[in-house]
């Protein structure tokens, strides 16, 4: 097989999706936004017809395939206009998780609702005084009994309000050294102790973010995912697949705004021809479809290698996917909205929200410049810089 | 009830189709190519039918006759649930014309039936590219078999179908009992999307090719030269010329009358 090329089966699922996601497109997604209303009947649509279950083993009634195969539904829906940000969540990150590592119990509970979307979990590690800095994460679970007390904040958490659960990374305390070891907790969203707040942001989204506050939060033993102490290898196995999800989301926007910016200028005609005559309108699209694809292939090269198992170069390859997406995604939605004129601004063409949501993905899940010294450091073997 | 559903290969509608230059066939090498959209609920409906009468084991054959790439079109179908695909391919095909196509269709349904009978065939209302619909009157009639066409409500009760259909001027139910020839309308069903598990399910799925020799089809009663029409010429359709802006200075509704009962619309 012809590994620059997407399998068939891939080519079919990209297709069907796209299909399902052109009869809701962008001017849905944005007046569900606008209203403050949530896009559920999509995400209910996609998840009936397996495509947000397609990572989830087939015994929990899944599709059996990989984070190839649910970042290419994330990007064909991005692509129609119509992302479902809680893709990157939910399923990659999330179900991946506890398909990983989880208990059977755990697998038995969680999975077959992540393979038909019934289920959402919501994902929490960002603190307000731990960003980039996994290692200062401060919300903490203790033992009481058989349960576990959870404590702490967590900031910029997607989707919240839309959940059944969140995954909270945590750390627990080892009670005979007193050391803290990441810990990943299932917490109902309706726990007692657990309160959340959106955060106002100048975002045209369905999805809204919140803080979440845990005090005390009592758990079940079985709220914790895995085994004890095994959390950083559970937490990473995690977060590849979200910067895949997040780059399949940047890619899929970018091609959703050359689209329009391509259709613009074959039509619009000024000076008696259309615009896209004048190479300083088509360079642009042309440079920007180059770096929309090369990300895309990085992408699809880190899919792979993750799926294949080999979480190191997957983290690696993730990383630059994830970078080159954004880049090429705020780059593309800069270049359409000139093209259109005074028209890129106007709602009806459905660009300048673009500007938000594509500037977003330079920031999360992990920030350009922490990108940036993963790979001077790793990739290059310069002096580590934080 | 096993259900044998006759679909094509066809240019995509939305592309930018045209005629090849030499025999003014249909040019499937410079356009891509789909299961017509119209034969998407031909397929539904069998799937439905099928899946309505639990228990039974009914199944759905998907059939196609067209080029290599029409395989496409039975792959679609296999993905959207049916259960296996019979491909008639034979360059000696290529420029048949529908009494051919309805000749190669019937002795490919006659030879799935000697395997396992079949009670229906189902067919779209037209292809979207020749857009004839005259095939399943003319495959029921080499069949032998009744023929109930533009179905745009179907449901079935043992081995009687009853069938709605809409004319311009009045709505008729009819019944039929099986073996039957139907086609169906664009109003009868919302075609699915494909599944992930029956677009990986499809890989597995039987499909089988079978030539003008396995059919025991005369090649000269087949392909261009066998067709009864010729096209002599073919021409790209002009581009549209640009519409008439009628600018409403309060007179937008009389202006507005005033040009269709000009181009005689009222």
């Amino acid at each position: 097989m012809n590994p620059y090329a997407e399998s068939a089966e891939r080519v079919a699922l990209r297709k069907a999706v796209a299909d399902l996601a052109a009869g809701y497109g962008r001017g849905y997604f944005s007046e569900r936004a606008r209203a403050g209303e949530k896009t559920t009947d999509l995400w209910a649509d996609m998840g009936k017809h397996g495509y947000l279950g397609v990572a989830v083993p087939e015994e929990y009634g899944g599709g059996g395939g990989g984070i190839g195969d649910l970042a290419a539904v994330c990007e064909e829906l991005a692509t129609a206009g119509c992302p479902l940000l809680l893709m990157v969540v939910s399923p990659a990150i999330c179900a991946t998780v506890i398909a990983r590592f989880g208990t059977d119990e755990q697998k038995q509970r969680w999975l077959p609702g992540f393979a038909d979307g019934t289920r959402t979990m919501a994902f929490s590690i960002t603190e307000p005084d731990a960003g980039s800095n996994a290692h200062k994460i401060t919300t903490t679970g203790r033992r009481d009994g058989d349960d576990w007390l959870l404590t702490g904040r967590k900031t910029y958490i997607s989707g919240v309000d839309e959940a059944e659960s969140v995954l909270v990374v945590a750390r627990t305390e080892d009670a005979r050294t007193g050391r803290l070891q990441p810990a990943l907790f299932v917490v109902p969203t309706d726990a007692p102790g657990f309160e959340w707040k959106p955060i106002a942001m100048d975002l045209l989204s369905p999805e809204r973010q919140f803080t979440l506050f845990f005090d005390d939060v009592r758990l079940p033993a079985n709220a914790l995912v895995g085994a004890e102490g095994a959390g950083i290898a559970q937490l990473f196995a995690g977060l590849n697949p979200e910067r895949i999800m997040a780059a399949s989301f940047s890619t899929g926007l970018g091609r959703f705004a050359l689209r329009r910016a391509t259709e613009y200028v074959k039509t619009r005609e000024v000076f008696g021809a259309p615009i896209g005559s004048h190479q300083a309108l088509a360079h642009p699209l042309a440079q920007s479809h180059i770096e929309i694809e090369l990300a895309r292939l990085m992408t699809q090269r880190a899919a792979a290698l993750y799926d294949a198992g080999d979480d190191a170069a997957a983290g690696e390859a993730a990383n630059m996917a994830k970078y080159a997406a954004a880049e090429a995604a705020c780059t593309v939605v800069d270049r359409a909205i000139q093209a259109h004129g005074g028209n890129g601004l106007a709602s009806e063409y459905g660009l300048a929200s673009l500007l938000a949501a594509t500037r977003a993905g330079r920031i999360a899940p992990v920030s350009r410049e922490m990108v940036l010294n993963f790979v001077a450091m790793h990739s290059l073997g310069l002096p580590k810089s934080y | 009830m096993n259900i044998v559903v006759c679909v094509k290969y066809v240019p995509d509608a939305t592309g930018d189709r045209r005629f090849n230059d030499a025999d003014h066939t249909v040019d499937r090498v410079g356009v891509d190519g789909l299961l017509s959209e119209l034969d998407e609920y031909a397929v539904e409906e069998a799937l439905k039918i099928v899946e309505a009468s639990d228990g039974s084991e009914g199944e759905v054959t998907v059939l196609t006759v067209g080029p290599e790439q029409a395989a496409d079109a039975i792959r679609k179908s296999l993905q959207m649930g049916a259960h296996k695909g019979v491909h008639v391919l034979d360059d000696a095909i290529h420029g048949s014309d529908a009494a051919a196509t309805s000749l190669l269709l019937a002795e490919a349904i006659k030879k799935v039936g000697a395997e396992s009978a079949w009670d229906l065939v189902i067919c779209g209302m037209a292809s979207t590219d020749g857009s004839m619909s005259v095939v399943p009157a003319m495959l029921a009639e080499r069949l032998g078999v009744a023929q109930v066409t533009f179905g745009s409500e179907i449901s079935v009760t043992g081995d009687m179908v009853s069938i709605r259909r809409d004319g311009d001027t009045a709505t008729e139910t009819v019944e039929a009992s099986t073996p039957l020839v139907l086609s169906v309308t664009d109003q009868s069903n919302e075609p699915r999307y494909p599944s992930f598990k029956g677009i990986m399910a499809a890989k597995k799925k039987p499909v089988e090719t079978w030539s003008l020799a396995d059919l025991g089809v005369p090649a000269e009663q087949v392909g261009l030269a066998a067709a009864w029409t010729k096209v002599d010429a073919s021409a790209a359709r002009p581009p549209r010329e640009a519409g008439t802006i009628v600018t409403d200075e309060g007179d937008g509704a009389a202006r507005l009358v005033e040009f269709l009962a000009g181009q005689k619309f009222i």
